[in-house]
């Protein structure tokens, strides 16, 4: 059974970061803190990449901070054209909600 | 004489490692790298990557130690993970599944869209290779051996259990359909299983 929940997981990961980055402004951490509980929790190793390929799609924007401790922290937020995804995400989501709900019965 | 730590600068947070540390992050690091082939932007995420190690070996540290160990430095990995790469990030995705054997995927003969009786389809979908390739080496098998294959094939048609049929599925094809018939009278005939139930 995992075998074919992995990828529906994995497809919806980009969707649940906009949302967090799109919440308020954060900092990776933050996005691993609110995921680890849930069925997405999920790693650095797997975050970066992610991040990095949103940005490229100028999706989300980061600003350098300056952190208490160590060098400064990127700040990621999203962009007017990562807003714009994030409702039509929203909305495709909640459409294909409704689809399968409705349908077999 | 013996070196006991090197001077690593992560991301510009200067750290000190001891030699198997250091190893094991540049083995690390390396695989990254690698993993992120393709990618048009790894040095962002490679720099970002230093900075998580070197936040969560820093963490792990007593108070007092100056040098990083491999008993900081491994539970600091598992907790990064190995690079993943987001989908469509590569031209090179992954294969959605691995080739080879697989539990899901026993070996049955597969009717629908079958040519002769689905034994090719079997074959490709348990080693997960292209069903076409199949019928090529198939046909290539049967005029290299001049005829040779044809008992073969009937062999693996007899024995090879037949994948159960898709229900409200499209209605087989001619020969398939036949094929299917005439192998489960035999098999009924000589008191052998007669279809192949998926194994739950």
């Amino acid at each position: 059974m995992e075998h074919k929940l992995a990828p529906i997981r994995k497809g919806l990961l980009e969707f649940l970061v906009l949302k967090i980055v799109g919440a308020r402004r954060v900092y990776v951490p933050d996005i691993l803190r609110r995921l680890a509980d849930t069925e997405f929790a999920t790693q650095e190793g797997t975050l970066y990449p992610l991040l990095s390929k949103l940005r490229r799609e100028e999706l989300v924007m980061y600003e350098w901070k300056e952190s208490d401790a160590g060098p400064p922290r990127k700040y990621y937020r999203l962009t007017e054209a990562g807003k714009a995804q994030l409702a039509a995400l929203d909305q495709y989501w909640n459409r294909i909600n409704g689809t399968i709900a409705a349908i077999g019965h | 004489m013996k070196r006991i730590s090197v001077t690593v600068s992560l991301n510009r947070n200067m750290l000190q490692f001891d030699e198997a540390a250091y190893a094991r992050l540049e083995q690390y690091l390396a695989e990254s790298a690698s993993l992120l082939e393709g990618d048009p932007d790894p040095q962002e995420i490679l720099n970002d990557l230093e900075q998580a190690v070197a936040d969560q070996c820093t963490r792990r540290m007593a108070a007092g130690q100056t040098i990083v160990t491999p008993a900081q430095l491994e539970p600091a990995l598992a907790e990064i993970g190995a690079v993943q790469v987001p989908n469509g990030a590569t031209a090179s995705e992954p294969l959605a599944r691995e080739p080879g054997p697989d539990a899901a995927r026993p070996l049955r003969q597969i009717s629908e869209g079958a040519v002769i009786s689905g034994v090719c389809q079997g074959i490709a979908r348990y080693f997960a290779l292209d069903v076409t390739l199949l019928r090529v080496i198939a046909v290539l098998l049967l005029l290299g051996t001049g005829g040779g294959m044809i008992p073969v094939y009937l062999a693996l048609m007899l024995l090879m259990p037949y994948a159960p049929l898709e229900t409200g599925g499209k209605p087989l094809r001619w020969l398939p359909a036949r094929s299917r018939r005439f192998v489960e009278f035999l098999r009924a005939k000589l008191g052998v299983e007669r279809t192949g139930n998926i194994p739950a």
